[in-house]
């Protein structure tokens, strides 16, 4: 059982880590409370599906295809829709709301209210200390690791992600110090939205796919940047390393117990923050001017 | 002025004498959903059969059958159905009222339904309190006929049945006494009473209870159960699963290569998308059903073919619509009115030999569950097609299989 | 005789005299007047509906826009006060008429519960902290669910009152009392201090305000109003179930307030009125019924482009202004202040006046 935990525990784990920590960047840099983060994970799931299975395209080019298509789509919402509400927090944080509602219903209209499963990237599996995981679990905890080392390669050694950590830091120093505020917050939307899309579109295989498929995650992906603090990375890595086993030990230590994991892992979350207020790494902001 | 309030007046009358030779009857369901599209879909071949045939013989007057369509919307939100409902009773007028699928919004529709005493007939919601209703408060809930599927406890009678068959089949061919089970139930309050009786019964039935897993409804990852099940050696996975956990069940159970069998309750197994949901992998995986193409009556085939051909999918049991509609004919054409209050003693004698199943009433007015009469049949997915297996003395019965060892 | 006159002169001198609460008036009126003019059964259900959403959003308003504590949950006060109510009311026999108050009391406390936990937490961990709240209570009523009734909730509720007319009274004088009651709270001197306390939490402090007792206070009442809320719904829908803590419903009353325009209190009202039977209205078309979310969150996005401080301010803006002396709202057709006689329109054509609004 032990072993049990250990994996299905590293694989949750890293799969919550792509979310949270796209969800962190965005907030650390724009301020924005993304609550559509988790819809772009479903629409990048069934634009996957249905380059897949529809149109019959490969794995490859359907994945490309997906991740970009979305990541364009987030891009072109930040501009239409949050950008001009920018100032308004309470604005920003219900059309956030009310594009994940879009979303949700256009999937509902387009492939309708069942439940989809999209073929496995690779099939089979492999025995690990006795843990039998299959394949695509392996992938997602690879490609898990290579974009949170993509992630961490831009944004300490890029030009582009020195800008991004000096806007994260202070907007108005850091425009003053002639960085363009705006094209920075759209890189970064560009770069957390990827990071959703390439977990939906390497998630999607192993679980359901539905137009409801993104509420879920939303909680679990809200309570580990809360708990890891938020705008910190390193918080999200972390907090979802331990919400992902938070949630295998609740399963497998309680059979009877499993529908309690989501409510286990917000509970932790609650008792963190009355320890520490601003999440384990997190920066208590200043009143934001 | 003058002229139009004339025009205005003469279209209403007309309106209304045109409307008073149909019969209005409303399809209540969340008809985004496959059960609410199931709902309409058997309502229509209800409804066009009739109508084709000349329409309902009430009393010696013949009229036609007028179907409304409520979107109830009940698997988002529980007011939106109780809306729905007074929708169709005060500005639809409807007659009688037919549908609903979650259990929670069925109890709340069923009260403003009592209100108006107008006669609801349930296909889709299988909660015991439905017809507990109606032997606390016989006067008040009396309006409330379950047409399918059988009440939650019936269903475990149709489970064990065929679960002592399934058990048999692996006694002799793995050559083992005590089968192992493993109990795999949603944490939801209609499992409670199953997954009780599976630990008392199985014992007796000379099967072994190796654990009990109790996962969310809404659980897309159930490795950790299964895990625990493939070390546990069980050769039978007794499932009692109604929501998306169902799939990836099946799908988890077949990548795994599991060497045991599900069998039970597994709602989304009895859906035609489940094959492609669980990405072709649910092989073996067994469910209680309603609708085969087997002769579980006389009228099953027939309907069955025809609803395949005309929707290019097969009925899932809410499609019971259907029977509901029927037998509304056959009480009305024998008590000769369609008034609700003198229905009500018709339907509760009546015996229809329905699409699915014979249908009587007991004092709850829940289904009666007779071998022969209404039990539900059992399928297995075997290369992507629902095959059914039980009950075996049904023409049309297929053998189950099992995975290779 | 004399007190006629006096409220004549009330009503003329102060109701009247604005448009805003010449319109204030009118509804009322005719949310009292409804049962006489169109006792339609389905229109009074929808609008019962609405009133009792109506004290659910007004509640999250007084917490989330006077004292700036985004609640993300407020579910979890409306579900406790259903509860509380059904369970008392059908398993101890009790009155709905007296359980209702007691799922207020419930959801009180609730409130006082919640407002300890959040008190250290600000912005935006408030907010997703209190998303954890309904959520946890949901599992906890899952586990114990041979006493809450698991995901059928608990039904066969009394009614508070046995015709529909009877039940819309009872939901929009409620809903006029509570929303009232709200409203002078957050108008005193009361809503001064939460004003203070979301602008600038430690500098009140530092005004030596007792913010946290405030802050608990707030809590309650607003959790008391939503308890009320979610007991009236459940004694009208004679169920009470899970549906009542659900995210989604807590995401409803955020939209609806800050639809409607936060720390206001008629504003999310407002948006209740506007929103719940329009949505109703479109499920009722076939074609465009299934997609009527759909519309309402494109409704949602186009009015925060073009009103990003919410509906009812921007409303308010074009019918009425502010005298620049003596800041008080005026019709927008008024030339000049109809309390301190100060040019309200530029003079001169074409000339900007100098002193803004606001």
């Amino acid at each position: 059982m032990l072993q049990d935990i250990l994996v299905t525990g590293l694989v949750n784990g890293g799969v919550y880590a792509l979310l949270a920590i796209g969800f962190s960047l965005i907030f650390g840099v724009a301020r924005i409370v993304n609550i559509a983060h988790t819809a772009f994970y479903m629409l990048a799931a069934y634009c996957f599906y249905a380059l897949l299975v529809k149109a019959g395209l490969g794995f490859v080019p359907s994945a490309v295809l997906a991740v970009a298509s979305v990541t364009l789509l987030a891009v072109v919402c930040y501009r239409l829709v949050i950008e001009p509400v920018r100032e308004h927090e309470a604005a920003v944080l219900i059309a956030t709301i009310a594009l994940a509602l879009i979303f949700q219903e256009l999937m509902l209209f387009s492939f309708g209210g069942h439940y989809l499963g999209i073929p496995s990237t690779l099939e089979g599996g492999v025995r690990i200390l006795g843990v039998s995981i299959p394949y695509q679990r392996m992938l997602i905890l690879v490609v898990a690791a290579a974009m949170l080392t993509l992630v961490w390669f831009v944004l300490y050694r890029t030009r582009l992600g020195l800008a991004i950590r000096a806007t994260a830091n202070d907007l108005e120093v850091a425009s003053l110090m002639g960085m363009n505020v705006h094209r920075v917050a759209m890189a970064t939307v560009a770069i957390s939205v990827a990071l959703a899309a390439i977990a939906g579109v390497v998630v999607a295989p192993v679980f359901v796919v539905d137009p409801f498929m993104w509420l879920a995650p939303l909680v679990t992906m809200l309570a580990i940047v809360v708990l890891g603090g938020l705008g910190s990375l390193k918080g999200s890595l972390i907090g979802a390393l331990i919400i992902g086993y938070v949630e295998a030990i609740t399963v497998f230590a309680m059979p009877a117990g499993a529908y309690l994991k989501g409510a286990v892992a917000l509970g932790i979350m609650v008792v963190v923050l009355l320890a520490r207020p601003e999440g384990l790494f997190g920066v208590a902001f200043e009143e934001e001017r | 002025m003058l002229r139009s309030i004339i025009l205005a007046a003469a279209t209403a009358l007309v309106a209304t004498a045109v409307q008073a030779q149909t019969i209005k009857i409303a399809i209540l369901g969340p008809m985004s959903f496959v059960q609410g599209e199931n709902h309409w879909a058997g309502a229509e071949m209800a409804r066009d059969e009739i109508n084709k045939a000349g329409g309902i013989n009430v009393g010696g007057k013949r009229m036609q059958v007028e179907l409304v369509r409520a979107d109830t919307n009940e698997i988002q939100s529980v007011p939106d159905a109780t809306n729905a409902m007074e929708r169709v009773i005060t500005r639809d007028k409807a007659d009688f009222l037919i549908g609903g699928f979650r259990s929670e919004a069925v109890l709340a529709m069923q009260e403003v339904a009592m209100d108006y005493k107008k006669i609801f007939l349930g296909a889709g919601a299988a909660h015991s309190k439905l017809g507990a209703n109606v032997e606390a408060s016989y006067e008040r809930y009396k309006y409330w006929f379950r047409v399918t599927p059988v009440k939650d406890t019936d269903l475990v009678r149709t489970l064990f049945a065929v679960l002592n068959t399934i058990a048999q089949q692996i006694r002799t061919e793995l050559k083992t006494d005590m089968p192992k089970v493993a109990i795999l139930a949603e944490k939801a309050v209609w499992t409670e009473a199953l997954i009780a009786a599976a630990q008392k019964n199985l014992p007796a039935m000379k099967m072994e209870v190796v654990g009990t897993w109790q996962p969310s409804a809404t659980a897309t990852d159930v490795t950790a159960e299964l895990s625990a099940i493939d070390r546990s050696g069980a050769q039978l996975v007794f499932t009692m699963l109604s929501g998306p956990v169902g799939i990836s069940v099946g799908r988890q159970m077949g990548e795994r290569n599991m060497k045991a069998v599900a069998w039970g309750i597994n709602v989304e197994a009895q859906k035609e998308e489940f094959w492609n949901a669980a990405a072709g992998k649910a092989q073996f995986v067994s469910t209680l059903d309603t609708f085969s193409e087997v002769e579980m009556t006389p009228k099953t085939v027939p309907f069955v073919k025809a609803f395949k051909a005309r929707f290019k999918k097969a009925p899932t049991y809410n499609a019971g619509t259907y029977d509901a509609i029927m037998l509304l004919k056959t009480a009305i054409e024998q008590a000769g009115t369609t008034n609700a209050d003198r229905l009500v003693p018709v339907l509760e004698k009546i015996s229809h030999v329905g699409a699915a199943a014979v249908l009587e009433f007991d004092k709850r007015h829940d289904p009666v569950w007779a071998p022969g009469k209404n039990t539900g049949l059992a399928v297995q997915w075997q290369e992507g097609k629902k095959v059914p297996f039980w009950p075996p003395n049904v023409k049309g019965m297929q053998p189950f299989k099992m995975p290779a060892r | 005789m004399y007190r006629v006159r006096r409220a004549w002169a009330e009503l003329r001198n102060e109701v009247l005299v604005l448009p805003s609460r010449t319109l204030v008036l009118a509804w009322v009126v005719a949310l009292l007047a409804l049962p006489a003019l169109y006792g339609d059964a389905y229109v009074m259900r929808i609008l019962t509906m609405t009133c009792i959403f109506a004290i659910f959003a007004a509640s999250w308003d007084l917490l989330a826009g006077y004292t700036g504590q985004v609640n993300f949950g407020h579910a979890l006060f409306f579900g406790a006060g259903a509860y509380t109510s059904a369970l008392m009311s059908h398993k101890l026999g009790i009155t709905p008429w007296a359980t209702i108050w007691a799922g207020a009391a419930v959801a009180m406390l609730f409130g006082f519960l919640v407002g300890y936990l959040c008190l250290r937490l600000r912005g935006s961990y408030l907010s997703l902290a209190t998303l954890a709240f309904p959520l946890i209570a949901l599992g906890l009523l899952f586990a114990f669910s041979d006493f809450s009734g698991g995901e059928l909730g608990i039904s066969g509720l009394r009614r508070l009152t046995l015709t529909p007319t009877a039940n819309y009274y009872v939901a929009s004088i409620s809903m006029l009392v509570i929303v009232f009651g709200l409203w002078r709270l957050a108008d005193s001197k009361f809503g001064i201090v939460l004003h203070a306390i979301r602008d600038d939490e430690v500098a009140a402090r530092a005004s030596g305000i007792n913010t946290p007792l405030y802050k608990l206070t707030v809590f309650a009442v607003a959790a008391a109003a939503a308890g009320f809320a979610g007991a009236l719904f459940a004694h009208y829908l004679r169920v009470a179930g899970p549906s009542t803590l659900e995210v989604a419903l807590s995401f409803q009353v955020v939209i609806w307030g800050i639809f409607g325009g936060v720390a206001t209190i008629y504003g999310p009202v407002a948006a209740v009125f506007i929103l719940y039977p329009l949505t109703e209205w479109l499920g009722t078309f076939r074609a465009v019924g299934e997609l009527r979310l759909l519309i309402f969150a494109v409704i949602v996005l186009l009015v925060l482009l073009f009103m990003p401080r919410g509906l009812t301010p921007w409303v308010r803006d074009k019918i009425e202004t502010q005298c620049p002396r003596c800041k008080q709202r005026n019709g927008v057709w008024r030339k000049a202040c109809r309390l301190c006689g100060a040019a309200l329109q530029a003079q001169v054509a074409g000339a900007q006046r100098l002193v803004g609004h606001q």
